[in-house]
């Protein structure tokens, strides 16, 4: 796939766009639903293990926001096999590492290992996915930490709240009206049967990817799959089991008219009884049913305008544009629309706002797309004595100047060589693959996508960026916010 | 069909089910060989060390520049080297500040610069136009005034929002009280920052940016023949005189935990860092086992003590980690993390139950070897960065680390042992010589009073400077004298006091004076006379070290040193206006400038400050605001550039002849410290001045 572009008025443009380089992987989905994508690659002896569940805060119930973060916590309290605090452990003590994140589609863990110890990452992540500990123990102990983390992250940090304060007006309809993060409030009126349904609908094998990247051999690793996540119980069967390690003989017995005693403690799913095997072949027969809200295409009514007082010392000026979803086609005219604004030195905004008329300190625009719906902000921190109205008379003149005009070509080159720079960087990690392989399934349905971004890149033409900044950069439909300090 | 494969499905996962034992934690398999592909090492004749790491998964090169000086105290003009830095992509003689960033952006390159290194990295096709750019920089900065200016504002806003950046704060005390007097411990503030010109940064650029002594780090998808080309073409007639090298201090070692508080109005969680020096620099022996110990205490992932004890077991805060900074400029040991109010003096007695635990028993064998073991992870998930093979390259030669160094990495970590790490923790850490730096709201600062040993909490302000706060005066700086008077002269009105002070025409004091940093007692003598005239001399058995007369009109000063010297007619102006037994009841008459400032706490008592200046120095004085004694004076001379502070105090004021005179008193200037008791005063006696002065 080389490609040559000629383009007569630059010299130094005469460049052959690299061929981006292939992630090879092999893909495939367990009977149980579980969807597993495996890369090989040798070069240094560490394996990254992934899954992605795709519950995020959009899966909230409004009045229980926080929760999905709040899981990312909780899943790093141990298993049935795995004592409290252990997990990071076992990780740790064994060369490895591992994090999690959680956003408002999805929620990730990950750990990178010595790639000799690929069979542990498996064992962990298949516990945390078949039967980890969701008891009020674990519930009382991650939600001062999660409270931490808020108070440091947000209510501690400058502006730190601007992302909450943001979404809020943007997607009024929508569950991403709320952050992540989430309302402390709801974590701490939730009781420990609400935890555990989240756990039970959204924590099964059909709703999971498992992206692994590294220094593995496919064989053995399929093999290792097929025991640690293949016999995962599909279906509800999946919950039953878990009612039957964490409820008494009595709730057991209330809830599905059968005793405990019926099944094998060691062997739940081998249990011999023909009550035991009834019930499990007609849980296994039960899918697990995920209701996911719509995408959202409701524009903002007017022009939201309000202003924030924080404990900070410059003010700042945030703004939010509804943008499609991330699988929208116009996608990437608009992160090719965000770097003619913003990125690198040479960028409009940076030039004539930062600069020129020095009206900020910092000033960017990013696109962040979602599942269900994107969202476009500007932002800028201004210099003390700068007037937040004069700020935003600047951004509307390079809003004004975009959608006007097309971009010069000069810029359009520079995004291009921009591109395949960041392309050729972007797949330098195996944790990276895993994430980005994982990523592009589930929200494209199709991991090969990061083979062909640049292409998809190179397919822009400055009459699209052109129209995505008429179409999407609506300044009669926006949110405003200014920040200003609180007065002491 | 459908039904025949959920069944085939079902018989599947029972059966896989029933041979897998869960509660079996999978062994790992071989262990895989760490292969660190080696780096290529040559000089040039301008005194580069070029060291080349190859590497072509990826079609890009990155070349780091790392310049040969060590970093320089700054003083008045603290930030300099980072003001310069931040300007040097502002502009060459040759290109504008705009064409530079178009040409960089549009190849898609990352070039940049700092006080004392330039990085650029890019697609290997690009790489000659990158370096056409990279060396225009290095070669031919011209530091424009619009951007100066522009850079300064910019700085200036950044300033201002570090006073709302709780970290940033914390990060700043910590520097300046670990590192006082030292580049690490200088910050730049709003006054260092003005005084910052245009040829302060030239003559910096000029001295640090030479060949001398640097490194060029090449890494990336370029071979040995391309580089030595590339170095030939664009690095082999730059030219320099020596990089910039001193013996830098090793940093502040107290005796007793010192409780260093930086407020934040309005703070719901404070930042702590408990902090120490440590005396050793990179490339040390004892580096490895102190990381190793530092992974154990707090430097891991989730499992270390602090995480342990102070997240996941006290739940006091979302994170709790401690970090271990060896460099080759100096060290530091720090641990803390953010806590909401209620629990930050907990948090504090818990971090230093963790020092203290760590430094007086021998860590478990399961924490050894965890930490080991995760270092082991940490150092083979590193080599998958091009970049760390070539650092690896370039501490070898900076640290003077063997030439094996990293190819034994691994035996040598697991070598360590916990006598080893029982033996770097008693040698360097420290649970009772810490400094525990707060930052937070100032409601939480009665509960860091215990934590101190001489419970007196410092306060600095954003930027690592003591501050002190000052209160509105109620009284004028008149009444404050009167008052002052009549409290020397035990008398209630200012009338019975002139009268008393009138009384006495003349007194010779003489004082032993010693100090710390002088073997031997001094004497001092001090003459009064004729209701103005003063004189003083000070001397070591059979010798005079310094002298001073002056009569009213003339006078002179004496020293070993110097010799005799008039004084001057802006000096003799200036003594004019502050003559007298109390020369603050003539401040009026004689033209001192002075101005009462408010009210200060100083040593935990109130003290009404004076501010005067007479022309030469500035002085503030400090009077008790219940007895209305002098306590306290900090004299501020210019003397060429520096600021010289001189503090004295008073105490310990006895009656004689109806006047008290302070007893004891201390003299301090810079680190150097003198105290003084008085041996006798003697009033009106028939002779002053000996004949022989």
């Amino acid at each position: 796939m080389k490609k040559t572009i000629l383009n007569g008025l630059f010299l130094l443009a005469c460049t052959s766009v690299w061929a981006q380089q292939k992630i090879t992987y092999d893909a495939y989905d367990l009977p149980n639903g579980l969807h597993v994508i495996l890369h090989e690659e040798h070069a240094t002896p560490i394996v990254a293990v992934s899954v992605l569940y795709h519950v995020g805060s959009k899966n909230e119930n409004p009045d229980r926001t926080g929760f999905a973060h709040f899981f990312e916590h909780l899943l790093f309290e141990g298993s049935a096999h795995i004592g409290r605090g252990e997990y990071s452990e076992l990780v740790e003590k064994n060369g490895g590492t591992l994090n999690a994140n959680t956003s408002q589609d999805r929620t990730y863990y990950y750990e990178v290992l010595p790639s000799n110890q690929l069979e542990l990452g498996l064992w962990l992540e298949s516990e945390r996915m078949l039967h980890a500990k969701v008891d009020i123990k674990g519930i009382e102990t991650q939600r001062s930490v999660v409270k931490e983390e808020k108070r440091q992250r947000v209510d501690n940090q400058p502006y730190g709240s601007f992302f909450t304060e943001m979404f809020k007006r943007v997607f009024t309809s929508h569950p991403y009206n709320w952050a992540p993060i989430g309302s402390m409030e709801h974590l701490d009126a939730a009781q420990e049967e609400d935890y555990v349904n989240f756990y039970k609908t959204y924590y099964v094998p059909s709703n999971a990817t498992l992206s692994i990247a590294g220094d593995i051999n496919i064989e053995q690793t399929k093999k290792w799959i097929a025991q640690y996540f293949g016999t995962i119980p599909q279906g509800q069967a999946i919950n039953l089991y878990r009612d039957f390690i964490s409820l008494s003989d009595d709730a057991f017995a209330a809830r599905y008219n059968i005793q405990k005693s019926q099944f094998d403690t060691k062997n739940f799913m081998a249990s011999s009884t023909p009550e035991a095997k009834k019930i499990i072949g007609s849980y296994l027969s039960k899918p697990c049913v995920i209701d996911r809200p719509q995408k959202d295409n409701q524009a903002i009514t007017g022009v939201v305008k309000d202003t924030i007082y924080d404990n900070i010392q410059l003010p700042a000026l945030f703004m939010g544009f509804k943008m499609p979803n991330q699988t929208h086609p116009d996608s990437y005219a608009l992160e090719f629309l965000n770097e003619v604004l913003s990125s690198g030195s040479s960028s409009r905004i940076n030039k004539e706002i930062v600069e020129k008329r020095q009206l900020a300190q910092y000033a960017f625009s990013f696109n962040y797309g979602l599942e269900d719906a994107g969202i476009g902000i500007m932002a800028a921190i201004a210099p003390k004595e700068v007037a937040l109205d004069t700020l935003l008379a600047a951004f509307d003149a390079q809003i004004t100047g975009i959608k006007s005009a097309l971009i010069s070509e000069e810029e359009f080159m520079k995004v291009r060589n921009k591109f395949e720079n960041d392309i050729a960087s972007s797949n330098a990690s195996i944790a990276g693959i895993a994430e980005n392989l994982a990523d592009n399934h589930v929200y494209y349905g199709d991991a090969n996508r990061v083979n062909s971004l640049l292409s998809n890149y190179l397919k822009v033409t400055r009459e699209d960026i052109l129209r995505v900044a008429q179409t999407y950069l609506t300044q009669d439909q926006r949110v405003i916010l200014y920040y200003l300090p609180l007065e002491k | 069909m459908k039904s025949l494969y959920l069944l085939m499905a079902l018989i599947l996962t029972n059966s896989v089910f029933a041979q897998l034992d869960r509660s079996q934690r999978p062994a790992p398999g071989a262990a895989q060989k760490i292969n660190i592909p080696a780096s290529q090492v040559f000089t040039t004749a301008n005194g580069i060390t070029v060291i080349l790491s190859e590497n072509h998964k990826i079609p890009k090169v990155s070349i780091e520049l790392s310049l040969g000086n060590t970093p320089r105290l700054e003083g008045s003009k603290a930030g300099l080297a980072d003001f310069t830095g931040s300007l040097l992509m502002s502009g060459t003689t040759t290109r504008s500040k705009d064409q530079l960033d178009r040409e960089i952006d549009f190849i898609g390159a990352n070039l940049s610069a700092g006080s004392s290194s330039m990085y650029l990295s890019c697609l290997t096709k690009h790489l000659s136009k990158g370096l056409d750019l990279m060396i225009d920089v290095l070669y031919n900065a011209n530091f424009p005034e619009s951007e100066i200016e522009r850079i300064r504002k910019q700085n200036l806003s950044g300033l201002q929002s570090t006073k709302a950046d709780a970290g940033e704060m914390a990060s700043n005390a910590t520097r300046a009280v670990n590192f006082p007097n030292h580049p690490l411990g200088e910050i730049m503030t709003e006054a260092t920052l003005q005084t910052i010109s245009r040829e302060d940064m030239l003559a910096y650029y000029k001295s640090t940016f030479t060949p001398k002594g640097s490194y060029l780090v090449v890494v990336g998808d370029i071979s040995r023949a391309e580089t030595e080309a590339l170095v030939q073409t664009y690095f082999a007639t730059w030219q320099g005189g020596p990089a910039y090298q001193a013996e830098l201090g090793k940093g502040q070692f107290d005796k007793g935990n010192r409780v260093i508080f930086v407020k934040k109005p309005g703070a719901v969680q404070s930042v702590v860092y408990v902090t120490f020096p440590i005396d050793l620099r990179a490339g040390h022996k004892d580096q490895l086992a102190l990381n190793v110990l530092n992974g154990i205490l707090g430097g891991g992932g989730f499992g270390t003590r602090l995480m342990q004890n102070l997240r996941e077991d006290k739940a006091f805060t979302y994170g709790c980690y401690s970090s271990l900074n060896i460099t080759e400029n100096g060290s530091w040991m720090s641990a803390g993390g953010n806590f909401k109010n209620a629990v930050t003096d907990s948090a504090i007695t818990e971090i230093l139950k963790e020092f203290a635990g760590i430094i007086e028993a021998q860590v478990r064998d399961e924490e050894l070897s965890l930490t080991k073991n995760n270092m082991a992870g940490g150092f083979a998930r590193s080599l998958e960065r091009p970049q760390t093979i070539a650092r690896f390259a370039l501490n070898t030669i900076k640290q003077k680390l063997a030439p094996d160094y990293y190819q034994n990495y691994l035996q040598q970590l697991e070598a360590i042992t916990k006598e080893d790490v029982l033996r770097v923790a008693q040698q360097y850490f420290t649970a009772k010589n810490c400094h525990i730096i707060v930052v937070g709201n100032e409601e939480i600062l009665s509960k860091l009073l215990p934590f101190d040993s001489d419970g007196k909490i410092e306060k600095l302000d954003a930027f690592g400077a003591a501050i002190k706060e000052t209160r509105t005066a109620d009284i004028s700086a008149d009444e404050l004298i009167d008052n002052y008077a009549m409290a020397l002269t035990g008398t209630s009105s200012k009338k019975a006091a002139i009268k008393k002070v009138k009384a006495i025409k003349s007194y010779v004091r003489v004082s032993e004076i010693s100090s710390a940093q002088i073997p031997f007692a001094l004497s001092s003598t001090d003459y009064f006379w004729d209701g103005s005239k003063e004189a003083s001399k000070m001397e070591m058995p059979g010798m005079v070290l310094q002298k001073s007369y002056f009569d009213g009109t003339s006078g002179y000063t004496f020293s070993m040193q110097g010799g005799r010297e008039d004084l001057k007619a802006e000096e003799i102006t200036a003594k004019q206006k502050a003559s007298g037994l109390i020369p603050e009841l003539n401040y009026k008459s004689k033209g001192m400038n002075y101005e009462i400032k408010g009210i200060e706490n100083i040593d935990g008592e109130d003290c009404y400050v004076l501010y005067t200046t007479d022309g030469e120095s500035e002085s503030f004085d400090y009077f008790s605001s219940t007895s209305f004694m002098k306590l306290r004076t900090t004299n501020l001379r210019k003397m060429e550039d520096e600021l010289i502070e001189t503090t004295t105090t008073f105490s310990d004021y006895k009656d004689i002849n109806g006047f008290k005179f302070g007893h004891t008193f201390s003299l301090s200037v810079g680190k150097m410290t003198l105290s003084g008791t008085v041996k006798s005063i003697e009033v009106n006696p028939k002779e002053v001045l000996p004949k022989d002065f």
